[in-house]
């Protein structure tokens, strides 16, 4: 019983511990990852996996880490996986794999993040980032029921980690070791584990209660007794370790109540506080404890207080028919008569009530009324529902509440139905990307027969024809040491009026003074024009080279877009028949996707629906037993008043 | 009545128990835990595919709708953030308004924590062409605030990434906008 009941405690307080811790490490475990940098330290000692802030060197790293620091881990993904695909985070490599890892991880995609760490937790990566990696890989395989990885995980862990997190690790390692059945394993882990300080502090308790909780299972009650008895007393400054103090106080009275030992089991019942999530069972355990030592009337004051609370708690229940049985040991047959009567009536109410409850899971109205009653919108592992809606189907689910198997399976079905919704959103966008792939074709028949006509209008090959032969060209001046060649065109026509002045002059009279002086005039022109032509002929020779040369890279230029026009036009059709092949192809796949995310998420329902079932069922069973055992009292009490009624009356014959 | 003392109180186990067997990982109910690994192994499977589907649209989206070869991307960024509280960026691209873009306060925040928002993604010809931001928000003491930014961009073959980085200088006690070109 008693280990049992202690399991129930370690794990509702590890319930507690991961949900309340669990915000800030998803953050943290997700980025990890990250960089990142701030949002760590916005969360007291919580670190990212890289501690060391980074400057962001590509933008589109930096676009990543803006949807990241909004919790926005889908988008984020999203854009990270297309900037690694478009080779644009050349300078963050390894952080975006990182952070991949934990987005990932923060998505409950525990596998794929467990295959991106395994692949990057080498020796290039720092031993602080592997150790919290592991560390946060550890924490969602312990939760997703994967035991045996989240041991593995923990044992990769080498050295301390820091902060709260070291703690953490060795609660989480125990609990680990503890599920795996291995108590021993688990009370080892913890004591090799002694958190310093005067175990006031919460983490120390937590740790002796888990030692208190695995020696209990390994049957070392006494040594347990001490252990469990300490947290018992622990000063309770917060609702937290208040909590923690019941629920020792809880299982070490059990455990002596188990033991026989019913006074010791009352002194340690008696701590736990009268309204709390313990008190219940911590008032029949007191009413149990004086029962054993058959002082009844005693046992009845705390009994009959849980009559008067909810009929949902299962002590509640069993305080119904501990009332009648106190009432029997103490000779008031009437009154256990009547309480007998009245709990047997309660528990068929109760037990109408969870076949309403039944009948509506089985209707499939389970999961909609708790996904309806859910806000938000975001996917991640850090999730949890918090409070059942108040409906026939979920009434009596409390205790679901707290278990992995229902949680996880729940943020299954919410995550599918999140994916229903984002492949819905890019349905509506495939229509749009058909009609621009319609808008390319269009567009290219309309521009063709344009582009056509600037393109047989430049003839390239006759301009590159033209380049060659001025190359030629003033090769040969230059060879010829050409000079008028180069003249302006004002001195050309002033160097060719000289010729023909010559000409003519050579066909004079030559003894005509006039034509003389002519001739001298004309040689004085030609003299001060090829002076010029001579003297400049070096400055415009280098700039008709350099002329040339700028010719030349404006040739190659134009060839270089006359292919590229030439191979785009040639190209272009094809690409856009590539984009409508894949666009065509997206759409049965998300018709496919979203007809296997529909069944999956009735699969998951189904699963839910079956775990609930079974809950409910089991507490239809305990009822029934219940009111079996209350009809079994009354029919002996009968029996009884009907013995002794007989041989009175026979005497009286 | 031992006898029933006993069963009552092994009925408390059986509470117990029974909530401890839908609580503990390891333990075998009636439903096996191999049940809840297969079926999570198939949502992880499934979630995988949907995720690697949402990448292939995302680039699909980009590669479609703006090519490299015309793509300009305008992104925000903010460091330190001390004497500027961002409100709002409204972008201009030759004289036409392109983007108006209000800042919630966690985009803010995502902002100062070293986040980049891509505010605007379109399609530009080569050539120069003119950038225009206008920032809003609150400044130094609390006082309304709006600045602009003008730069000339000169739009190549490759896509063009352009930077409006709010930043603070701390000499003059201000916020600085700077406008800086990524090729």
């Amino acid at each position: 019983m008693t280990r049992l009941a202690d399991r129930v405690q370690v794990r509702l307080h590890m319930n507690q511990i991961v949900a309340r811790k669990i915000r800030r490490t998803a953050l943290a475990a997700a980025g990890a990852l990250c960089v990142a940098l701030t949002a760590g330290a916005a969360e007291g000692n919580e670190r990212p996996l890289v501690g060391t802030p980074q400057p962001v060197k590509d933008l589109h790293w930096g676009e990543v880490l803006f949807y990241f620091y909004q919790d926005d881990f889908l988008q984020a993904l999203t854009r990270l996986g297309a900037a690694q695909d478009f080779n644009r985070l050349t300078h963050h490599t390894v952080e975006a794999e990182l952070l991949k890892g934990g987005l990932y991880l923060s998505l409950g995609q525990h596998e794929e993040a467990g295959r991106i760490f395994r692949t990057l937790l080498n020796d290039n990566v720092p031993l602080d980032v592997r150790n919290r990696a592991w560390f946060y890989l550890a924490k969602v395989w312990y939760q997703r029921n994967y035991l045996q990885q989240a041991a593995d995980a923990l044992s990769s862990i080498r050295g301390a980690l820091p902060g709260s997190l070291e703690p953490e690790r060795h609660l989480l390692e125990a609990q680990v070791l503890m599920y795996l059945g291995r108590y021993d394993d688990a009370v080892r882990a913890l004591e090799r584990w002694q958190p310093t300080g005067d175990g006031s502090d919460a983490w120390s308790a937590y740790a002796r209660f888990n030692i208190g909780v695995a020696l209990v299972r390994t049957g070392r009650i006494d040594q347990a007794a001490q252990l469990l008895d300490a947290v018992g007393r622990i000063a309770a400054p917060t609702e937290e370790l208040a909590a923690l103090r019941d629920k020792a106080n809880l299982a070490l009275g059990y455990a002596w109540l188990k033991e026989g030992k019913p006074n010791e089991a009352k002194a340690v019942l008696q701590r736990v506080r009268l309204e709390g999530p313990q008190s219940n069972k911590a008032l029949l355990g007191v009413g149990w404890a004086d029962a054993a030592e058959r002082r009844f009337t005693k046992a009845l004051v705390p009994w009959l207080e849980l009559r008067d609370r909810n009929l949902l708690d299962a002590a509640v229940q069993e305080a119904h028919l501990a009332i009648p049985y106190a009432y029997a040991q103490l000779d008031a047959t009437r009154q256990a008569v009547e309480q007998y009567t009245l709990a047997v009536a309660a528990f068929e109410q109760e037990s109408k009530r969870i076949d309403q409850s039944i009948a509506a899971i089985r209707e499939g109205r389970l999961l909609d009324a708790i996904i309806e009653n859910d806000p938000a919108d975001k996917v991640g592992w850090y999730w949890q529902l918090q409070n059942l809606p108040d409906a026939p189907e979920t009434r009596y689910l409390y205790h679901l509440l707290a278990s992995h198997e229902f949680q996880e399976g729940l943020k299954n079905y919410r995550d599918l139905k999140l994916m229903q919704r984002n492949l819905a959103s890019w349905e509506l966008s495939l229509s749009a990307f058909e009609d621009m792939v319609d808008t390319r074709r269009k567009a290219f028949e309309l521009r063709t027969p344009l582009l056509q006509q600037v393109l047989d209008r430049v003839d390239l090959d006759g301009l590159e024809a033209r380049q060659r032969d001025l190359e030629l060209r003033i090769g040969e001046i230059e060879r010829e040491n050409d000079v008028a060649a180069l003249a302006t065109a004002r001195e050309r026509e002033q160097w060719e009026k000289v010729l023909r002045i010559e000409q003519v002059l050579q066909r004079s009279d030559p003894g005509d003074p006039l034509v003389e002086e002519m001739r001298e005039k004309a040689r004085l022109i030609k003299g001060r024009l090829l002076w010029d032509f001579n003297s400049s002929y070096k400055a415009r020779l280098w700039k008709v080279r350099k002329e040339l040369r700028e010719l030349n890279l404006a040739a190659t230029e134009v060839r270089r877009r006359w292919v590229l026009v030439e191979r785009a036009r040639e190209e272009f059709p094809a690409r856009t028949e590539g984009f409508a092949r894949r666009v065509a192809g997206l759409k049965p796949r998300i018709a496919d996707l979203n007809n296997r995310l529909a069944s999956a998420a009735e699969a998951q329902n189904r699963y839910l629906a079956h775990i609930a079932i079974r809950e409910l069922e089991s507490q239809k069973q305990r009822l029934a037993e219940y009111s079996l055992q209350a009809r079994f009292a009354l029919a002996s009490i009968y029996d009884r008043a009907s013995s002794a009624a007989q041989p009175a009356s026979g005497g009286a014959e | 009545m031992c006898r029933r003392f006993l069963i009552a109180v092994l009925g408390i186990a059986f509470a117990c128990g029974s909530a401890a067997a839908q609580e503990a990982p390891a333990s075998a109910a009636a439903v096996p835990a191999e049940d809840f690994k297969s079926l999570d192994q198939e949502v992880q499977a499934l979630k995988k595919e949907v995720l690697d589907l949402n990448r292939e649209l995302f680039v699909l989206e980009e590669e479609l709708l703006f090519p490299a070869n015309t793509q300009v991307a305008i992104f925000v960024s903010m460091d330190v953030g001390e004497f500027f509280a961002l409100d709002s960026v409204t972008i201009r691209l030759d004289n036409k308004e392109v983007a108006n873009y209000l800042y919630t306060p966690r985009e803010a925040e995502a902002l100062l924590k070293g986040g980049v928002h891509r505010v605007y993604i379109g399609n530009l010809r080569a050539g120069e062409h003119e950038l225009i931001a206008i920032f809003t928000g609150q400044g130094p003491n609390a006082r309304d605030y709006r600045r602009g930014a003008t730069v000339k961009l000169e739009k190549g073959v490759g896509a063009k990434y352009v930077e409006l980085k709010i930043s603070d200088r701390a000499s003059r006690a201000q916020p600085e906008f700077v406008v800086k070109q990524w090729e």
